[in-house]
């Protein structure tokens, strides 16, 4: 019987956290027309997760060391910001614009599965609860995501897979991360600060100013503040 | 100097949070050299005043959950709700015609509504300040800190509507100032709540770190948003948070 922090365990867990990216799509309705409100509330709820699940993270992180922590959050934040820039955003053709909203979509996986990696080596039931709310959180950014791929003209189905294709560099990243921070233990606060800036810098340069566009800021701001609040409160119960 | 504030910690508590009132006047300051600040200049601003307060209220959060988890997420909805009364309070002008100073109609409004906003903005901040001292100084220090150069943009956002209007340096300075009042008047309350009825500790932290979260979702990001671009912002925002956590860690 493998241990629940096993890597081929974290990555069953993963692979099924990737695998609900791809009710996004099938969850937007038929036809899957545009619902501004909706996709502005659940980029909220994403946002609300991500930000709930990254105090829980660098809350762990500074309470081991608060400078690799704050090292490790500032590396995340230069990384991403630099990986979102060569990235680049939005274009005309419909290839390209598949390619970049999937693309977007593999930029949060990275950063989300090393996470789930880090907080699975740092407690196994931290993890569980990662991955859980990662999961869920995947569902509501995949719906933001499956109507950028719908749009491009594609059918349900094949948005549903490239919602879970976007999502593969979780299940890499989150084994790759919890193997570096099993072997070298004095890299787990790095990287759970690492997660922290990745996670925080891409709440603030896309999923809020996504759902400032479709819905009104005090609706959003009370989504984001009390789903953070829920996510922070749970995580923080379960180290 | 220290026995003066173990023996006097309400006086302490006070002159602090006063301190934090007097850095807002500071947003002056650029315009005595310049005549307005660009959009884009405001919309750094408050990114920067976004990350020092995400920063504050993470170390607000801990300190609370140390003490009682579901009690800090309980404060920390009230304080939600807190601002959004105030916010449905304020946001419910009748539209008609206003004057305030020497400004009338559309202007002088505008006027009212960004000294009222930031008034009781700063009851929640002076509260902050309050019950941050029933943490511990390492904690009241940092949230003291970040209270204070978070009112800098706010007295500049004070003084970009006035100074517009036609008013003086000085006259820009003393609403600057006044709209930072509530909090050396909220803190002292505040801190003696906490500090008498200790199990309320966490409560107030929650409210506090709540009442400043949900300000950084609802002014300050949102109107960064609309000047800047938003990977600017996002870098500005992070960058300042995790500084804040590693000042509130080594101070």
């Amino acid at each position: 019987m493998e241990s629940p922090s096993s890597p081929l365990i974290l990555a069953l867990w993963a692979a099924l956290a990737a695998l609900a990216a791809g009710l996004g799509p099938v969850l937007l309705g038929t036809p899957p027309a545009p619902r501004p409100r909706h996709l502005g509330f659940a980029s909220a709820l994403a946002a609300g997760a991500m930000l709930g699940v990254g105090y829980a993270l660098m809350s762990l992180g500074l309470a081991r060391s608060g400078g690799a922590a704050t090292l490790g959050a500032m590396l995340g934040v230069a990384v991403t910001y630099a990986s979102h820039v060569w990235l680049g955003v939005g274009a005309a053709p419909r290839a390209v614009r598949i390619r970049h909203a999937v693309g977007a979509g593999a930029l949060h996986a990275a950063p989300e599965g090393i996470a789930m990696g880090a907080a699975m080596a740092a407690d196994p039931r931290f993890g569980l609860f990662l991955i859980a709310t990662l999961a869920v959180h995947n569902v509501w950014e995949s719906e933001v995501l499956g109507t950028q791929i719908l749009a491009g003209g594609v059918t349900r189905g094949h948005a549903a897979l490239l919602g879970v294709v976007s999502n593969v560099p979780q299940v890499v990243f989150a084994v790759a991360a919890f193997a570096v921070a099993v072997r070298a233990p004095m890299s787990l606060t790095v990287l759970l600060g690492f997660a922290f800036g990745a996670l925080t810098y891409l709440c603030l340069a896309e999923l809020l100013p996504d759902s400032y566009r479709s819905v009104g800021r005090t609706s959003i701001a009370v989504v984001v503040s009390v789903a953070a609040g829920v996510v922070a409160l749970l995580g923080g119960r379960l180290q | 100097m220290m026995a003066w504030v173990s023996t006097h910690p309400t006086a302490y508590v006070f002159l602090f949070a006063l301190l934090t009132a007097l850095a807002t006047s500071l947003g002056v300051l650029p315009f005595a050299f310049i005549r307005t600040v660009s959009a884009r200049g405001m919309a750094i601003a408050n990114a920067i005043a976004a990350g020092l307060m995400l920063g504050a209220s993470f170390g607000l959060l801990v300190e609370g959950t140390h003490h009682s988890g579901w009690a800090t997420f309980l404060g920390t909805n009230l304080g939600i709700l807190f601002i959004v009364a105030t916010q449905r309070l304020l946001g419910h002008g009748d539209g008609g015609e206003t004057a305030f100073l020497g400004a009338r109609g559309a202007g002088a409004r505008r006027m009212i509504f960004v000294i009222a906003i930031m008034t009781v903005h700063s009851f929640a901040e002076g509260a902050a300040v309050g019950v941050s001292f029933g943490g511990g100084t390492t904690l009241a220090l940092a949230i003291t800190l970040a209270v204070a150069v978070h009112n800098i943009p706010e007295g500049l956002a004070i003084t970009a509507v006035m100074r517009p209007q036609g008013e003086s340096l000085l006259s820009c300075a003393w609403w600057s100032l006044f709209s930072s009042l509530p909090q050396p008047l909220a803190a002292v309350p505040a801190f003696l709540f906490v500090a008498y009825l200790h199990a309320a500790l966490p409560y107030g932290l929650g409210f506090a770190a709540g009442a400043m979260i949900f300000m950084v979702l609802v002014e300050l990001l949102p109107a960064a948003y609309e000047e800047a671009w938003s990977r600017s912002v996002a870098v500005v925002t992070s960058t300042t948070l995790i500084a804040m956590l590693l000042l509130q860690r080594y101070l």
